[in-house]
């Protein structure tokens, strides 16, 4: 199944193609540049030094969540207009999963964190186990410095990977900060890992999925606080 | 032998609408499929931008898949995909921006970035069937006023706009100080239909030998006279305020363009923008251009407000005019008119 992954949930900007278990090409930037210039000549690119032709796709994998959130939408709409135009089926993977993807290794714990801004992250674990990856600890944010104790709590050997640059140095002893090639997104395990878990499921959606936001818009949380501090006014 | 008929889809998510439209030969809407996010913003006064952005990609392929399926036309029949790039909140737009340049990748079809407030001039093409350039263009909205000549359909000139507030910002400003509901330009129209135009006198800024506006000192006295009689715990004859404030507004935007008409010696024209929807302005300035031997065009009440209609509209010109942009076509919040 020639499958296209495109994740812009970071900085990065990632695209790839795979063929059933195969990676077959990647083109990622890491310099800060703006997806919305980037992504289309990135996934043009890609078609014309491979060859492949992109109306073969058959299966289209987007990095939806946690991340910026104009990022977010940059690489879902763009997944699902090509996904709608070609009539192909559509997959949103959890950002912090496919980067976990990036390291297929069993016996430690993968903790995939992504700057979620003001000092927070976004942080999930998770486990290889018999070459399946499996969620530990779902998607939460956290406090920098609340990251170690959460770490250190499971009495394991911890590998976090992603945006952890800020915070190196208040990591506990015990926990290994993966290299830096395998901690930015990849879209090769973007396009696998939504490949493996698209198999077997009825899927013929072209659009509808939402980012995985996470958190609410600041406008919402304000105007909620408003409404409690008027409801306690009143009392 | 004919010339082969021009299919050209429309979108546009710069504001509050997730719009689509496919249009025929620049003048025959087939669709006109319009997902606006009014009813969201409300409990918040106006637009907030993260959460239209979260709208619009929920809304984006579902008006798109409409719009098609209504007018009845393929993408693959599509001749190129227009896309509203700018003015407007950054997020918005990237998300069309975004759908658009991945259609037209994924579908080998013509990219072609345009202008909102080009589009909302563009409308007029739908409303006066006869009207060619040049024309006088009136564009008032809430981020812009000014006149603005189209000498032909791909030029443009600005030859004044305001110095601080748009007009439809003034309309917005006054109905949120007023306690009206968003959006404020209609329930100040609404408003203004129970009052008495003429009960209080608001100044009338002209700034002589200029074509620019300035709307703010109009806004503050409006503001300040309602203030005053808060302060003397008197009541804001609400109505009478809207309807004088109204006028006061339309009384400059007429006089201006009058002025320009007879400078310029144009025939024609025509509204565009949000505020054109007002029918005060519409009938006044209607007059106005009468008085001065020109004609008013405005578009008709859907295609005044957001749409993808008028974005499809002028990207058939611009398809005409082999104005396409390529795959790196960006948002561009602050977009000139005239500047592409
Ligand atoms: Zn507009």
């Amino acid at each position: 199944m020639l499958t296209l992954g495109i994740d812009t949930a970071t900085k990065v900007c990632a695209v790839a193609l795979c063929r059933d278990g195969q990676p077959l090409a990647a083109y990622e930037i890491n310099m800060g540049m703006t997806h919305s210039e980037g992504l289309v000549p990135q996934l043009e690119q890609l078609f014309t030094r491979t060859g492949i032709n992109k109306r073969d796709i058959e299966l289209m994998s987007v990095s939806i969540g946690p991340g910026s959130f104009t990022g977010l939408r940059i690489g879902l709409a763009t997944a699902e207009a090509i996904a709608y135009s070609l009539q192909i089926p559509l997959v949103g993977v959890d950002t912090l999963k496919a980067l976990a993807y990036n390291i297929p290794v069993e016996g430690v714990l993968l903790a995939p964190i992504l700057d979620a801004q003001k000092g927070n992250y976004y942080l999930a674990l998770y486990e290889w186990k018999q070459g399946k990856l499996y969620e530990v600890e779902s998607v939460k944010v956290v406090t920098g410095g609340e990251l170690g104790n959460i770490l250190l709590a499971y009495m394991k050997p911890v590998v976090v990977l992603g945006e952890y640059a800020k915070i190196t140095d208040s990591l506990p002893a015990g926990v290994t900060c993966a290299p830096k090639t395998v901690s930015m997104p990849k879209a090769l395990s973007v396009a696998m890992l939504g490949m493996e878990e698209h198999l077997g499921k009825e899927n013929k959606k072209y659009f509808g999925l939402e980012p995985f936001y996470i958190r609410r818009s600041e406008a919402e949380e304000l105007w909620e606080q408003r409404q409690k501090n008027l409801a306690k006014s009143d009392e | 032998m004919s010339e082969k008929d021009i299919y050209i889809l429309g979108i546009e998510s710069s504001c509050d609408e997730t719009a689509a439209s496919v249009v025929k030969n620049g003048r025959e809407v087939l669709s006109n499929i319009i997902s606006t996010q009014i009813l969201v913003h409300r409990k918040f006064g106006g637009v907030v931008p993260e959460i239209a952005s979260r709208k619009h990609i929920e809304h984006i392929m579902p008006v798109i898949d409409e719009a098609l399926k209504q007018a009845n036309v393929e993408l693959a029949a599509i001749d190129a995909i227009a896309v509203t790039y700018g003015p407007g909140l950054v997020g918005a737009l990237l998300v069309g921006v975004s759908a658009a340049k991945a259609l037209a990748f994924a579908n080998d079809k013509p990219l072609i970035g345009v202008n909102h407030l080009e589009g909302h001039v563009f409308a007029n093409f739908l409303a006066g069937e006869d009207l060619k350039p040049p024309f006088l263009s009136l564009v008032v909205s809430g981020g812009h006023t000014s006149l603005l000549v189209v000498e032909d359909y791909n030029t443009f000139k600005s030859l004044g706009q305001t110095r601080d507030d748009a007009a439809g910002e003034a309309f917005d400003k006054i109905a949120r100080y007023m306690g009206l509901q968003y959006p404020g330009g209609p329930e100040i129209e609404k408003l203004a239909l129970q009052g008495n135009k003429k009960a209080i006198e608001f100044p009338r800024p002209m700034l002589p030998g200029s074509n620019d506006f300035s709307f703010s000192g109009l806004k503050s006295a409006v503001i300040n006279y309602i203030h005053g009689l808060e302060q003397k715990g008197e009541e804001v004859p609400k109505a009478d305020v809207a309807a004088s404030f109204q006028a006061a507004i339309i009384d400059v935007l007429v006089k201006k363009s009058q002025l320009v008409l007879q400078a310029t010696g144009l025939k024609n024209i025509v509204l565009a923008g949000g505020v054109s929807a007002n029918k005060a302005l519409q009938d006044a300035l209607a007059s106005g251009a009468a008085e001065v031997g020109a004609r008013l065009i405005h578009p008709t009440p859907i295609l005044c407000t957001d749409n993808a209609v008028m974005i499809a509209v002028r990207g058939y010109y611009m398809y005409k005019n082999n104005e396409f942009s390529d795959y790196t076509l960006n948002a561009n919040p602050s977009l000139q008119i005239g500047n592409r």
